[in-house]
């Protein structure tokens, strides 16, 4: 935690509080002014702070990141007091504290400091009238709630509450509160300040509403009293419906804290201390009414729940369109759900509210109409209510961006019986034919309001699909002439992109609305590709419009561009748009006209760009599987372009067509990732392609594990078992020995393994220099479904020291076995050595020790007692071991080898015999 | 409901910014909510800087809008409303409710009390409206009565007050800015019990009670077979009332003669307080009877003190005031045009000014008129290809004039020349500007006797009406013309 934000809260010893205590909530003040900036340099003056301030404002990071933002939150406070300042200086440095609290005063226990100091600052105001007491109150209550500070424990939030209430609540506060005349203003205020509290923290005034429906009923003022009350009212019957608690008494509890008194947390803690939406939006809403269900009221708790809800009903008239629409979203979701709460209490007010023009009032009856449907609004009503709208959507005294929202709230208006999905734009069932085409596009529109009303035409020509044929003007031939008059614009020389864009945007709307029908896709294909003809600089919009429509239009439009182009002479000013549509439209159909288009073309490009363009569409069409006369062409190409670049780009495809297998082609030209570099495009796609066709690193799909050995043959081999996550071709496995102790190990093919398919173990020769065990490093290449070759590094595979036993062939069958054994026994020796150990035996005995581990090896064995054993270490040496006189606990082992650097490997195997079982 | 903050951008082209702020305005405690409600989507409130570019970007007020920039200008990027989503700092900014107006840009983002992704549609967002409505207050507050550029940045300079009175935690408490500017005045004044919030203050004064009846007609004349030609009255009922008294009750009835034309679509001020059933259903779109209600309309209100629109209608006249043709024919570097204006008997031949404007667009610069016309003067404005014919107070007796001739145009040079979108070609049209004061074309009028004041005194009662032209247009009959759906359907 920074402390240098909090004056009160560190940094050098306080030299004693500055400020003298007097007024409201006696509270010990935290502020003390110390360490720099107020004595040394003297106050910054009026202008001072009015650059100061233009500065931050400009960029509060980059101010608060310099060398003044440390101190800006501190001096503000201090400047506060000053004597020198003006009163509008200081609302303009409370401004910047109701603005950007986070900024100055970045933690929980600054904005504790802070909002003390402000609240000092409050009560030492002279008793005259000031400006500031607005701000000052503002300031607190932002700075407390922003940064987190508001809660019991805050002893600027124990202060500011009880203030805040006592001013809301008329209370004479003393002549230190200003005089008289500042009251009823100061009274509004702190009814906003509460209100924000709320906001932020629902429950806060759960025991206040008693208090503020008599205040309503007295002499307060009627707005701010009333959104107040609507708000702590909505937030208590979240909570206690949460809570599923009832009422208990929550309306009529009259008494406010009591001056001076501890204020009531316990609604706000139980609400947890999270913002309730005031008005959630619709599907969010659902929940909550089930929610609310649980309350059930009991009938006296209904009755006057609902006679504060009529109070405020009654007097919403009073209240302006903004703060009535606000009062009735909060009611109206407050009381969806609950029992014993007939929604027509709202019916009063309706008539008067569909009569204006007023969006929010407007916005608010629709809001009622989604919470209470058929509950308020009869069939008739939500007629009238449509009506209502649809004239709202283009009455000629309402601005333009009212007519685009009631457009919306057309489009997705709350019925009483929705036929369609939820959550789709539709048109209303009850709007009807009528009403919906007083609202249809003309190209006089402005470009939003043309496409809000195209989409309400779209959606009445997919109902239309079968009526109105053969009539003269069906929706279907007005849209038609519609989108050929956009196009007509689009195709104006000179024109803004924005006409461009609108045709475009409008195919699109139209193609996705009516997709399956041909009388209106046929002429927009063939319109649109008569723009093309005229207008070849649209292509990129044209590119745009095939990468996002359904094959219903993207197919025949794709076919007629491509004829468009072909069809042309390859010497065009517009050859660079031709290329651009020809890499976005060429496939297998009919190559050859392609192919001579691109060949007439090649002529006529003579830059960079245009070369790029062309080798783009050879690309297209490699990746379609075109082979034949593409070869020609980009021989031709190779050599022919002025550019090296394209040259050596050109010879690069030809080598790409004439080396790889269809597949691998079409992979290796997906599209490139890499970003188009301005020097090379060679280089640029080169990072692209290279990647597919060289090796790539990845992490291996593929478990390596060592299998049963095999102690047979002339050397030792491991068993290798391999499985694979995903499929995985011709593979090849390459070991490498750490060290030199063996001999270099030869690669393993496989050429197919698939997941949950076993395969043949794989023999891996080895060939020690040394009788040693190892470890083998793996790495592994292969082939991927996708045809890119990945290499990857597996882990390390052990080769132990009993990989390497094999038996002595030469062993005799049935002859002196014992005589065989002494003869090896005795040639060890002397150059050799020969070492005694204790070989633990578990449980199951010798004999079943030898027999898992040995068995290969014994040469004379008495069973269970005795056994001898021996074995031939690659390249050429020997280990013997006699096993005899087994005990209950171990087995003496005498053991001799010819290589001495074996023992220790020895006596570490057979000790470690008994652990692996 | 809140807004998490507001800006003011003057829109100016040809800066290296394309704009400046002038007035930003955020809200801390509203964004500590929006990160709670909108979780893993919040994106915050960037600095005014970032937000500028990102703004002109998307609504396509930076001068550099010649390429097609898929972020933009792709065709999946539709915006059917006045809200926007913008991309700043990897996020998406969403919903920015902004629109420009008088080279002004009104922004503002208000809060979503639930996550944004994916968005929940504009209804359902409480917050919407309110934004409407705090961005056309201040567009009214700025601009209405405003006169200079003085005027307007004092204007702007009084805004950060004015935040701080109405809307003082980003919740909107009055959208009337101005009724903010005078309650800060006012705050003296002991307010009794039951008084508007909107109702700041007392009159005291000599009662008076002022209407004013302006309609506007606008008209689409095509002279063709297949299209209807198109006209209707717009209607504004403007009210002062300086009445004394807290709440001081007024109703006002619009009366129509005998052979008027009834009022429709009819909107009211909020202040009005009861509105018959008849008044809210008469509508131009679908009238549910023949009987159209043809009045008289009452309006009970209770006066705000300033000066407020108490309603609008739209009327449809049996017959446009001024009927008129226009033949225009391009012959290589030069048009044939045939003009011919008509005014309907009913009409007062009293003009304030009457006048006709014939645009040329898209062509090169005029360099020769050679017209003769049966009436009135014409005017040439070259550098503005546009003719001028001033027709004057009246007409003559025959109640109809014409203009014939040719117009000579020189080579296009594009950068000069004024551009149209709709003017392609043959495509062409004039346009009719008028007005004719103390009548009205349904014959509306507030009777002095039928305006009913509940307070002390007797005021003094003052009407006036007038009628002018808006968007009058007669289009050429020679070339295609750009229809409404409802101008087909005859």
């Amino acid at each position: 935690m920074s402390s240098r934000h909090a004056p009160g809260a560190g940094g050098p010893a306080p030299r004693g509080p500055l400020v003298a205590r007097s007024g409201v909530a006696p509270e010990t003040s935290r502020l003390y002014l110390g360490g720099r900036g107020c004595g040394t340099m003297g106050p910054p003056s009026r202008e001072t702070w009015a650059q100061r301030l233009g500065a931050f404002r400009a960029s509060p990071s980059a101010f608060m990141a310099g060398p003044e933002g440390e101190d800006l939150g501190r001096d503000l406070l201090i400047e506060l007091r000053s004597e020198k300042l003006s009163e509008q200086t200081k609302v303009s440095l409370l401004a910047l504290s109701l603005e950007y609290p986070a900024q100055l005063w970045p933690d929980a226990a600054a904005a504790e400091a802070a909002a003390t100091s402000l609240l000092d600052t409050l009560v030492l105001l002279p008793p005259r009238p000031s400006a500031l007491r607005r701000p000052l109150l503002l300031a607190a209550t932002t700075v407390l709630a922003a940064g987190d500070a508001l809660g019991p424990t805050s002893g600027a939030s124990r202060r500011l509450l009880p203030l805040l209430l006592g001013l809301a609540s008329g209370r004479d506060l003393g002549r230190g509160f200003g005089p008289a005349s500042e009251q009823r203003p100061l009274q509004a205020t702190a009814c906003e300040c509460l209100r924000e509290l709320e906001s932020c923290k629902p429950g806060l005034l759960g025991d206040c509403l008693g208090l503020l429906r008599r205040l309503l009923g007295q002499e307060g003022p009627v707005q701010p009293l009333s959104l107040l009350l609507a708000l702590a009212l909505r937030n208590a019957l979240v909570i206690r419906a949460k809570a599923k608690a009832g009422l208990q008494g929550l309306l009529v509890a009259g008494d406010a804290p009591t001056p001076g008194g501890p204020w009531n947390w316990a609604l706000a803690e139980e609400g947890g201390a999270h913002p309730q939406p005031q008005a959630p939006s619709w599907p969010a809403a659902e929940d909550e009414e089930c929610g609310l269900a649980v309350l059930e009221p009991s009938p006296e708790e209904a009755r006057e729940l609902r006679a504060a809800v009529a109070q405020l009903l009654d007097s919403s008239y009073l209240l302006t369109p903004v703060a009535q629409a606000q009062l009735l979203w909060l009611l109206g979701w407050a009381l969806r759900g609950l029992r014993g709460q007939p929604p027509v209490l709202f019916k009063p007010q309706l008539v008067r509210l569909l009569g204006t023009a007023q969006l929010a009032l407007l916005h608010a009856v629709l809001a009622l109409k989604a919470a209470f449907g058929e509950a308020l609004f009869t069939a008739q009503d939500e007629a009238l209510l449509l009506r209502r709208l649809t004239l709202a959507a283009q009455h000629p005294a309402l601005p333009l961006p009212a007519h685009l929202f009631y457009l919306h709230c057309l489009l997705s208006f709350p019925e009483n019986c929705p036929l369609g999905p939820a959550g789709e734009e539709a048109a209303p069932l009850l709007l009807g034919p009528r009403l919906g085409r007083s609202l249809l596009p003309s190209l006089l529109h402005d470009p939003m309001a043309l496409l809000a009303r195209l989409h309400l035409l779209c959606l009445l020509c997919a109902e239309d699909e079968e009526e109105e044929k053969g009539q003269g003007w069906s929706p279907q031939r007005y849209l038609g002439e519609l989108l050929a008059g956009l196009r007509q614009r689009a195709d104006l020389d000179g024109g803004p992109r924005a006409l461009a864009a609108l045709c475009f945007q409008a195919s699109y709307l139209v193609v996705r609305c009516l997709a399956t029908q041909p009388l209106v896709l046929t002429p927009l294909t063939h319109g649109l590709a008569e723009l093309y003809r005229a207008r070849p600089a649209l292509a990129p919009h044209f590119v745009d419009l095939l990468d996002r429509v359904g094959p219903e239009l993207g197919e025949p439009l794709r076919a007629v561009l491509r004829q468009e182009v072909v069809s042309r002479a390859g010497r065009d000013e517009a050859l660079r748009w031709h290329l651009k549509i020809l890499a976005k439209v060429a496939d297998g159909n009919a190559p050859s006209a392609t192919l001579g288009f691109l060949r007439a073309a090649a002529a006529h490009c003579t830059d960079w760009g245009l070369q790029q363009a062309l080798l783009r569409v050879c690309r297209t069409l490699m990746r379609a599987g075109v082979r034949e006369g593409l070869a020609d062409l980009l021989q031709a190409l190779a050599r022919q372009l002025d550019d090296p670049d394209g040259r050596d780009h050109a010879r690069l495809y030809y080598i790409l067509l004439a080396h790889l297998a269809g597949p691998k082609l079409g992979v290796a030209l997906g599209p490139s990732l890499a970003a188009p570099a301005l020097t090379s495009s060679l280089v640029a796609e080169n990072q692209g392609f290279a990647a597919v066709l060289m090796v790539q690193e990845a992490p291996a799909p593929i478990r390596l594990s060592v299998g049963p050995r095999r102690a047979a043959g002339p050397g030792p081999v491991l068993q290798l078992q391999v499985e694979v996550l995903e499929p995985v071709f011709s593979l090849e496995l390459r070991f490498r020995v750490q060290g030199q102790l063996y001999a270099p190990l030869d690669a393993v093919h496989v050429p197919c393994l698939r997941p949950g398919r076993p395969c043949s173990p794989l023999l891996l020769p080895l060939q020690p220099r040394l009788p040693a065990p190892t470890q083998l490093s793996v790495r592994a290449l292969y082939a991927t479904p996708a045809g890119l070759t990945c290499h990857a590094h597996l882990p390390p595979v052990p080769v132990n020291f009993e990989d390497l036993f094999l038996p002595f062939p030469q062993a005799p069958d049935d002859g002196d076995k014992q005589g065989f054994f002494e003869e090896l026994w005795d040639s060890c020796l002397p150059k050799g050595a020969e070492s005694r150990l204790w070989c633990p035996l578990g449980p199951q005995g010798l004999e079943a020790l030898v027999s898992r581990h040995l068995e290969p090896f014994v040469v004379v064995a008495q069973p269970p007692t005795s056994y001898h054993v021996a074995i031939r270490l690659p390249p050429d040496s020997r280990l013997l071991l006699r096993l005899e006189a087994a005990q209950a606990g171990g087995v003496p082992v005498a053991l001799r080898t010819d290589h001495w650097a074996v023992l220790p490997l020895a006596g570490d195997y057979l000790r470690g015999l008994s652990a692996t079982g | 409901m809140a807004q998490r903050a507001v800006w003011l951008i003057s829109h100016e082209p040809g800066t290296p910014l394309c704009g400046t702020v002038r007035f930003s305005r955020r809200y801390p405690t509203v964004e500590k909510r929006a990160r709670v409600f909108n979780g893993t989507s919040y994106v915050p409130i960037p600095e005014d800087g970032p937000f500028l570019k990102a703004l002109l970007f998307e609504l396509r007020l930076l001068d550099d809008n010649k390429d097609f920039v898929e972020s933009r200008d792709s065709c999946s990027h539709i915006n059917k409303t006045s809200v926007y989503g913008l991309v700043i700092g990897g996020g998406e900014l969403w919903p920015v409710v902004a629109f420009l107006k008088n080279n002004m840009i009104y922004a503002c983002v208000p809060l979503v009390e639930q996550t944004l992704s994916p968005h929940p549609p504009l209804i359902s967002i409480s917050g919407i409206s309110q934004s409407f409505e705090l961005l056309f207050g201040i567009q009214d507050f700025l601009f209405l009565g405003q006169k200079n550029d003085t005027e307007l940045n004092t204007k702007l300079n009084q805004l950060p007050d004015l935040f701080l009175q109405a809307c003082p935690f980003g919740t909107l408490l009055d959208a009337n800015l101005q009724n903010s500017l005078d309650s800060i005045n006012f705050a003296s004044v002991p307010h009794p019990q039951k008084q508007p919030a909107w109702r700041v203050g007392t009159y005291k004064g000599k009662p008076q009670v002022s209407i004013s009846i302006t309609e506007k007609v606008k008209s689409m004349q095509y002279d063709k077979q297949d299209i209807a030609d198109t006209w209707q009255v717009v209607g504004a009922v403007t009210c002062k009332c300086d009445l004394e008294g807290n709440m001081p009750n007024v109703t006002i009835s619009l009366s129509l003669p005998t052979n008027g034309s009834p009022l429709q679509d009819i909107l009211v001020h909020p202040c009005v307080t009861s509105l018959d059933s008849a008044i809210l259903t008469s509508s131009s779109i679908d009238t549910m009877d023949d009987s159209a209600f043809s009045g008289p309309y009452k309006f009970p209100f209770t006066p705000p003190l300033e000066s407020f629109n108490l309603c609008y209608y739209t009327s449809q006249v049996p017959v446009p005031p001024i009927l008129g043709f226009y033949q225009m024919k391009e012959e290589e570097i030069q048009v044939k045009i045939t003009v011919n204006l008509k005014l309907h008997e009913s009409v007062k031949n009293n003009f304030e000014f009457c006048e006709a404007h014939i645009p040329f667009y898209n062509r090169g610069p005029i360099t020769h008129v050679e017209c003769k016309v049966s009436f009135g003067q014409l005017e040439v404005f070259r550098e503005k290809s546009l003719l001028v014919w001033i027709i004057g107070q009246k007409f003559p007796k025959s109640m109809e004039i014409s203009l014939s001739g040719t117009v000579t145009f020189g080579a296009k040079s594009q950068e000069k020349q004024p551009f149209d979108e709709i003017c392609i070609g043959g495509t062409a049209y004039l346009k009719l500007h008028f007005r004719i004061l103390d009548y009205t074309l349904t014959g509306c009028y507030a009777d002095q006797h039928s305006v009913q004041v509940f307070a002390s005194g007797k005021p003094k009662i003052s009407t006036h009406r007038k009628l002018i032209s808006s968007d009058y247009y007669i289009w050429n009959s020679k070339a295609p013309a750009p229809v409404t759906y409802g101008s087909l359907l005859l």
